[in-house]
């Protein structure tokens, strides 16, 4: 063991010839260290598709990207492979997940490429599947990845799990963790945490006056109560139309009527200014 | 980019929304005759294969290619992906990717 200690140890010295993990540690120090200390406390490794990266916006013209109205720091995505293009200083994948394209680029270890065998291992086949770990940078205004690390994918099942990865952390960032009551949008109920029915406080704890209706709403179906969350969120008095819920919940404008029915018969909602148009009952 | 760059994730119930289109299908194959595979992805789909592909009869296999109006697929890409897939879970994941189009397509 001692001896495969020093052995390595002075390969090292000599010729700087480490495994991945060794150059993958030294660049994430040495993007920390350059980042803003405040943002480092900050960061976020979140699973994305690529259409979501493209579709981020920003505040003003070179602000930070934000994905459903967060700051992005770290990413991590799934895709193909489609081309490949070798340059001195780094390789530039461009990768497909089926939402769209995006460059990835990861930097060549100068001291590693003069190991010529070993970079040309790394260089990833044209159609395999990879997830990336990286950073979002725009250059000259187009989007590309800086990628820290990037594996193959083994096991095709990854795929399709970080896709509902991606699509369940858009799901709790937008509307808050399962059960919850949206979190993050919700304006009028911050701590409605009793909606979903897991909670030993199935009345209580709630903010003014919604106690009784939220424990009625335990009883409702899915999309009754996905509807309900979304009147108490977005609706001011005048309630929202049929057509708006169905935007705003992804319910079937059949599913909303239905769901409408069902929280009418509870009393939890109230029709307004036509039968198509409901508020929430707030008492 | 434009929207033309994303490839949907369909099975073969939402052949019909896609003609000329393409599309991405993960599905199992189920028969080979020539250049023809018949797949099954939550019903079945034909695909007429190119010179490229080589897919073995019980594996699962992802397609990209492009809607026939007779509701084959011309395909343009194949990945074999071996026996270990779990359908049913590709199939969520493509009724997931149609309830919220603003991440996929």
């Amino acid at each position: 063991m001692a001896a495969y200690g020093s052995y390595s140890r002075s390969n090292y010295g000599a010729g700087g010839d480490q495994d991945a993990g060794g150059g993958f540690m030294g660049a994430t120090q040495g993007a920390s260290s350059q980042a803003d200390k405040s943002k480092y406390a900050d960061d976020t490794l979140r699973p994305v598709t690529i259409k979501q990266i493209l579709d981020a916006s920003e505040d003003y013209p070179g602000a930070d990207l934000k994905i459903d109205g967060q700051g992005i720091t770290q990413l991590t995505l799934v895709g193909q492979v489609r081309a490949v293009q070798p340059q001195a200083t780094n390789v530039t994948y461009k990768i497909d997940d089926g939402t769209g394209f995006i460059d990835v680029k990861k930097w060549v270890d100068a001291e590693r490429a003069a190991a010529a065998a070993d970079s040309d291992s790394e260089h990833f086949a044209p159609d395999t599947y990879v997830r990336v770990f990286g950073r979002l940078t725009t250059f000259s205004g187009r989007r590309h990845i800086g990628a820290h690390f990037i594996r193959a994918i083994d096991d095709f099942n990854e795929v399709n799990y970080h896709l509902l990865e991606a699509t369940y952390v858009h799901l709790v960032t937008t509307r808050g963790a399962p059960g919850g009551d949206g979190a993050a949008s919700g304006g009028g109920g911050g701590a409605q945490h009793d909606g979903g029915g897991d909670s030993m406080f199935v009345d209580g704890g709630d903010g003014a006056g919604g106690g009784a209706s939220r424990a009625r709403l335990v009883n409702c179906s899915k999309p009754a109560q996905t509807m309900y969350r979304f009147l108490a969120t977005t609706g001011g008095g005048e309630g929202v139309h049929i057509n708006d819920v169905a935007a705003g919940t992804r319910l079937s404008t059949n599913q909303v009527a239905a769901a409408a029915d069902e929280l009418l018969g509870q009393g939890l909602v109230y029709t307004t200014i036509d039968d198509e148009t409901w508020a929430v009952l707030d008492y | 980019m434009d929207k033309s760059a994303s490839t949907p994730r369909i099975t073969s119930a939402y052949l019909n929304s896609y003609v000329n289109k393409n599309v991405i299908v993960v599905g199992k194959v189920i028969q080979l005759r020539g250049d023809e595979a018949l797949i099954d992805a939550d019903g079945s789909v034909t695909a007429h294969l190119n010179r490229e592909a080589h897919l073995s009869a019980g594996n699962g296999v992802q397609i990209i290619g492009k809607v026939n109006p007779d509701l084959s697929i011309k395909v343009l890409s194949s990945l074999d992906l071996g026996t270990g897939v779990d359908f049913s879970l590709a199939n969520t994941v493509v009724e997931i990717s149609h309830q919220h189009r603003d991440l996929f397509v």
